[in-house]
């Protein structure tokens, strides 16, 4: 698709814009109980409430990607010798996420949390680490905040202002972040690579797959461009200014393991978000969290999560992989609709 | 020209009332509405329209297809609020309508008439914003308080927003139900506004809303036999086409919200009846943007980003 310089320039200011979306939704989560998060306030200057839609999609997509992450970071599971593996998450695009400080909360820090965005935003995250103490203690006293640069250097934690549409850029960020190519390495693109045009978006996965060996390439974001909902969609976020370049390309989810193969990743797995809400999310965690609020929102829930997949890559070198996954330890999907009762509400 | 008349044209370019207007409207419409049964009796030939959801705009179009009242016959199935942008103008209009041409309209109520559901999904917000106080809201919920249950078209189609309930096999009891309430939580009255026909059921089933059951196929054909319903006329549950038969054309979905929330892509419809109970069903799309007056407010749906 072809943009103006200008059409470029508004889009990538409109692309920025969905992460204070995305922080404000988070944040409507907190409030009404859904999850966790002790730090994302810091990052919303304007509260709203989200329909209990939004507030539901949201902690599904919280609650995968979450799922994921520890069973990468689970020590025992893997062979003996490796029960103390240097671990290494990378997130592209990470907007004003604050998976890192939760981590760092809950006592699983990871050895080498790297984050990455548009420098505009990672100047805005910059500023907001250094001024709110429980952020900025969380990176340990050696860290260098600066905010001209839009980066912080810290032991465990980097944020590093970045074009990811730059391939070159890549690279030196990597040494820049002291990223070891060899260690284990879980990368996040939530709602990221679609808004990148498809040659971009190749690359990327190309050169993640290049730079790591041992590593899971996590991806959040649309699906399905080509029926009545998914027309609506393309439309209403075109509209916003961040059209989703890259769905087209990628439309189903065998396109999207697709992608993944194709740019040299040894597996890759795509499942829909109502297929990952129904079969992978906790069943105790859906009987909580779907009491939390009055619901009436069936068939456009189902159209949106089909609408919405988590893919996952991996490259295993070592066979450290091999339980990783979707597939393990289901406790039996029990369909999600379960009787729920709103008493409690008013 | 009357007062009403000049409310009525002012709410149609989509401009909210004042909020001393809005009372005294509700006081009127009440009086109205306190006459009607549980069951209350229509006549064809009548236009069918399922849920509006405050998206006033796209309820113009629905009169530029189904023609304007007086002049075509209306029964509106309910949910008339929440979701949308202009709840309080698409409410107002149709009770203003009521109140005007009370033989020409009838509203029968949904589940989002209701002030718990308001709370949640906008039209309590929407008042709150629009008047800087919930007085509207007040006299709103009020009202919804007085709308009927259901309908029956010329004894041979019964209409309701959601479905069927465990505890009702006759229209009779469905008309001593004391409606003049909040809807609860259990019982025939919430059933009447919750529930769901399901494929996959037979007999009842538990809900996934927390309210009303999921009713099967059986269910349905008993109820029609038993009171010598030709079908159901029912809304409640968008359907991508605007309408949808199921068990055999026992029961029929209509859906009058084109384009859901500003997000669903889908088309709407209405169901015409003429005075022969013959059927044609209307299906529109929703308005353009540049009907949507000046300046538009565009619709910013939300999305996971």
């Amino acid at each position: 698709m072809a943009t103006t310089v200008s059409g470029a320039h508004s889009s990538t200011v409109a692309i920025q814009a969905t992460n204070d979306d995305a922080a404000a939704s988070k944040l409507s989560c907190v409030k009404k109980g859904y999850i966790k998060d002790d730090y994302v306030h810091f990052f919303v200057r304007r509260p709203v409430r989200r329909s209990p839609i939004i507030n539901r999609g949201y902690f599904a997509r919280w609650a995968v990607l979450r799922r994921l992450l520890l069973q990468f970071l689970e020590p025992k599971c893997y062979s003996s010798e490796s029960i103390h593996m240097k671990k290494q998450i990378l997130s592209l695009g990470a907007g004003f996420d604050t998976t890192y400080f939760q981590l760092v909360e809950e006592g699983i820090t990871p050895y080498l949390y790297v984050e990455l965005d548009f420098k505009e935003v990672t100047s805005k995250k910059t500023a907001l680490i250094e001024h709110h103490a429980q952020l900025k203690e969380k990176l340990g006293a050696e860290a260098t905040i600066c905010k001209e640069k839009g980066e912080v250097l810290g032991d465990h934690y980097k944020l590093l202002p970045v074009d990811l549409r730059d391939i070159g850029q890549l690279d030196s960020v990597m040494a820049l972040a002291q990223l070891d190519s060899s260690l284990p390495t879980f990368i996040i693109a939530e709602c990221v690579l679609i808004y990148l045009d498809p040659n971009s978006t190749c690359s990327i996965v190309r050169w993640a797959s290049k730079a790591f060996s041992t590593a899971i390439f996590f991806v959040y974001e649309q699906i399905h461009p080509d029926d009545p909902f998914g027309e609506q969609m393309m439309k209403n976020l075109e509209s916003r200014g961040c059209p989703l370049l890259s769905l087209h390309a990628t439309p189903t989810l065998l396109a999207k393991e697709k992608l993944f193969l194709d740019q040299g990743w040894q597996r890759a797995v795509a499942w829909d978000m109502l297929k990952v809400y129904n079969e992978f999310i906790e069943t105790q965690e859906k009987r909580r969290i779907e009491r939390l609020e009055l619901f009436d929102e069936f068939e456009e829930w189902y159209m949106m999560q089909e609408h919405y997949c988590v893919a996952y890559a991996i490259n295993d070198a070592n066979g450290i992989f091999i339980d990783f996954g979707f597939s393990e330890n289901q406790t039996m999907a029990s369909p999600s609709q379960e009787s729920q009762h709103y008493e409690s509400m008013v | 020209m009357s007062d009403l008349d000049r409310q009525i044209e002012q709410l149609k370019r989509c401009e909210p009332l004042k909020e001393s207007e809005v009372k005294a409207l509700c006081l009127k419409a009440m009086e109205i509405l306190v006459e009607e049964g549980n069951v209350q009796r229509v006549d064809a030939p009548v236009t069918i329209c399922g849920d509006i959801h405050g998206q006033f705009y796209d309820m113009k179009e629905l009169f530029k297809v189904g023609g304007d009242c007086p002049k075509t016959n209306y029964l509106f199935l309910g949910d008339f609020v929440d979701r949308g942008f202009y709840s309080v103008e698409t409410f107002l209009l149709l009770l203003a309508l009521k109140v005007r041409y009370p033989d020409r309209i009838t509203l029968i109520r949904g589940n989002h008439e209701s002030r718990q559901i308001t709370q949640v999904y906008g039209f309590y917000d929407e008042c709150l914003r629009k008047y800087g106080s919930v007085n509207v809201w007040r006299y709103c919920t009020d009202i919804f308080d007085y709308l009927s249950l259901s309908a029956l078209i010329e004894n041979k189609i019964f209409g309701v927003h959601g479905g069927l309930s465990p505890n009702i096999t006759t229209l009779d009891q469905i008309r001593t139900i004391d409606r003049k309430q909040e809807v609860p939580h259990d019982g025939a009255m919430c059933d009447l506004l919750w529930s769901d026909p399901e494929d996959s059921v037979e007999g009842w089933g538990l809900s996934p809303r927390g309210a009303g059951y999921l009713f099967g196929a059986n269910v349905v054909s008993s109820f029609n036999h038993s009171n010598n319903i030709d079908y159901i006329c029912r809304a409640h549950q968008l359907v991508m086409e605007g309408y949808k038969w199921m068990f055999n054309n026992q029961i029929v979905t209509v859906w009058s919200a084109p384009n859901y929330c500003y997000r669903c892509g889908n088309v709407a419809a209405i169901l015409e009846l003429d005075e022969n109970l013959n059927k044609q069903f209307r299906v529109f799309e929703a308005a353009p943007q540049e009907a949507r007056g000046v300046p538009s407010k565009k619709p910013a749906p939300d999305y996971f980003l």
